[in-house]
């Protein structure tokens, strides 16, 4: 049981020593997704209607701490995930040069009895048709998408968008049941036209928008091959709209001349991500394993809210697991999804500057760790996070957790691909040439031999024609990232 | 500051490894070169050639390599999965396990030149596309599949001939 008897603060989703300021504006998201007015589904007037009266006595500082008397420690409600943490190093130790420390956040559904359904979905197909399409990738690109349409339980529900320099909504928003007629209309797909993502991006947007439910899982699944010009900042304000609402974008580039960087900063608005297919054979296999990760769905989305501690940075965020990809660090991280079967894995790379070695402990991060159960909209309190360490004199020689070396050996391979790039844009050649010959020859140590000889390729290019190819830049980057996932299977 | 016994570059205190050419730069290193040393080695077996049943292993060992030339026997333990090669002056390259004190090169060892390794109760033993070719028992391997051992097989990287002792 996970709430026994009323719990204003977790039916506000607000921490027990909220302030009021936060009070009234986890009153005002909840009215705003739940009033009577707005909302749609049976039983969801209640909960309003609940929550109204958490606010009124949380609202009143007097009504409020008479409240909490009535509330013992003990009885905070179980959390419904677990989360585990783990520090690459026992202390910090005084010192007056900056130094690193690591933290691994694993957060896991916890095992209740009551078992959690799959959610139902709310998902478009975003395709790109345009000319570059024809051929190979399109007829793929068509087959996958009556695969998963073929898929789709009763439940769910679908919608198709084409798009080139204009979006055509094919298949809108809706529970599909004569999947024969909507088979032979994804046959009649023509390519043609150049890519603007924007167009089709915003009209997936629109479909899954028009479903939004927060019992489902709400997707768009973009897929395209080629860049988008101009309207790159639009498609960016539209993803951070998209995680507000909790829908999330996931990206596939087909081949070689698409923007990664641009579809992973997309996707990571939404606590998703960027997958390459570097062949059009691997277009179905790609997009139907996606298609079966959002139906094992547990949380779509946990965001982390946070302050930094006194004179500490977070310097890196990284999800390893489901999904490894970059974490954009902005006021909130959308830190990624939890799966029914799979957890959540964070590595979080704090630099820690001299001034605050000076206490006895350092807060590394202070913050709380907000979700949304799918399949079950009522609001569940948010976890406390708050990371740190004591500071001692000398280090102490405690063998770094073998899971967070494991995983951050694996990930020293991601970022040094990365700084080579980050050192190709500032045109320091060489040094981007060094650093994929040091990452080849690393790859080598650990077996990956494909991609080592890639990375060596790669840093001949790097050295004759001063930058990278785009599809070697590729191959590394996803190669490497691939290897991540592969360091977090012994984990648990 | 710590610095890379690898590279000498200078990384922050509390790095775990080098940003400069990724090697660790901890005490629990899982992924340096065991160059195997004489201590590590059991006594070097009397009758060169074939040997049959394997003389007493140390329990954690999952395979043993006998250097049938040189009569020494090398356990492997710890790790699932060992590359073999030798390590070259001024090459970046490091095999797990540097075959080079025992004639490698004059043997045409390749730098990278196997991978041995255990899944479950199996041991694979996979040639790296070396010059010279990884042969089981006469038979050269093709480079890059996976080759199931059995305990007393002759493996040859190159000329270099190595019996493969498994736990009974």
């Amino acid at each position: 049981m996970y709430r026994s008897q009323k719990d204003y603060y977790a039916l506000l989703g607000v921490l027990r020593d909220a302030s009021m300021e936060e009070i009234k504006r986890a009153y005002y998201e909840a009215a705003q997704r739940l009033h009577p007015d707005k909302n749609k589904l049976a039983g969801e007037t209640e909960i309003f209607l609940e929550i109204q009266q958490a606010y009124e006595v949380l609202s009143n500082p007097k009504r409020r701490s008479q409240y909490d008397a009535t509330l013992s420690k003990e009885d905070a409600p179980p959390a419904i995930i677990q989360q585990k943490v783990l520090y690459s190093r026992p202390n910090l130790v005084r010192l007056n040069e900056p130094q690193l420390i690591y933290v691994l956040l694993e957060a896991s559904p916890r095992q209740v009895d009551e078992k959690i359904p799959a959610p139902p979905l709310n998902i478009c197909l975003v395709l790109d048709r345009s000319t570059s399409m024809q051929g190979e990738k399109i007829d793929m690109v068509k087959a996958a998408a009556i695969q998963i349409m073929q898929s789709l339980r009763a439940e769910d529900i679908f919608s198709l968008v084409v798009f080139s320099d204009r979006a055509e909504v094919l298949i809108p928003s809706a529970y599909q049941s004569d999947r024969i007629k909507l088979a032979a209309r994804i046959q009649m797909i023509r390519p043609g036209g150049s890519t603007e993502i924007y167009q089709g991006l915003e009209a997936g947007f629109n479909e899954v928008r028009r479903s939004l439910d927060p019992k489902r899982v709400n997707h768009v699944l973009l897929l395209t091959d080629g860049h988008t010009y101009g309207d790159e900042q639009a498609c960016i304000q539209l993803a951070e709209e998209a995680g507000r609402l909790n829908i999330g974008i996931s990206g596939f580039g087909i081949g070689s001349d698409w923007n990664d960087i641009f579809l992973d900063a997309l996707a990571g608005r939404t606590g998703s991500n960027s997958t390459y297919i570097s062949k059009p054979q691997d277009i179905q296999r790609l997009l139907v394993d996606k298609f079966n990760a959002l139906a094992n769905t547990f949380a779509e989305d946990v965001i982390l809210e946070f302050k930094e501690g006194a004179a500490v940075e977070l310097n890196y965020a990284f999800r390893l697991q489901p999904e490894g990809g970059p974490i954009a660090i902005e006021e909130l991280l959308h830190l990624g999804p939890i799966m029914q079967d799979t957890p959540l894995n964070v590595l979080f790379e704090f630099l820690v500057q001299p001034s605050a070695s000076k206490a006895d402990m350092v807060t590394l991060l202070d913050g709380a760790l907000k979700l949304v159960i799918t399949a079950r909209p009522i609001p569940i309190p948010p976890i406390r996070l708050k990371l740190e360490r004591e500071v001692g004199e000398t280090p102490q020689n405690d063998p770094p957790p073998p899971a967070i070396l494991n995983a951050l050996s694996r990930f020293t391979l991601y970022r040094m691909q990365e700084r080579a790039h980050e050192e190709a844009e500032a045109k320091n050649f060489d040094t981007a040439t060094r650093h994929l010959k040091n990452l080849a020859s690393l790859l080598l140590t650990q077996g990956e031999k494909d991609l080592a000889k890639t990375a060596l390729l790669e840093a001949e290019n790097m050295e004759r024609l001063k930058a990278f190819s785009q599809e070697g830049g590729k191959e590394i980057k996803y190669g490497t990232r691939a290897l991540l996932l592969s360091a977090t299977e012994n984990l648990q | 500051m710590i610095v890379c016994s690898n590279c000498k570059h200078n990384n922050m205190t509390g790095a775990m490894f080098c940003t400069e050419c990724g090697a660790s730069l901890g005490r629990a290193d899982t992924t340096t070169t065991q160059t195997i040393k004489a201590d590590n080695l059991r006594e070097p077996v009397k009758n060169k050639g074939i040997l049959s049943p394997p003389p007493a292993v140390m329990v954690k060992n999952w395979v043993t390599l006998h250097l049938m030339d040189t009569g020494q026997v090398l356990p492997l333990a710890e790790r699932s999965e060992f590359t073999i090669g030798r390590i070259s002056e001024g090459q970046p390259i490091m095999p797990d396990i540097d075959l080079s004190p025992y004639q490698a090169y004059a043997n045409g060892v390749s730098r990278l030149h196997a991978v041995i390794k255990r899944e479950a109760s199996h041991i694979f033993l996979m040639d790296l596309d070396s010059a010279n070719g990884t042969y089981v028992n006469g038979k050269r391997l093709n480079p890059n599949v996976e080759h199931t051992l059995k305990n007393g097989d002759v493996v040859a990287l190159g000329k270099l001939k190595i019996q493969i002792l498994l736990k009974a």
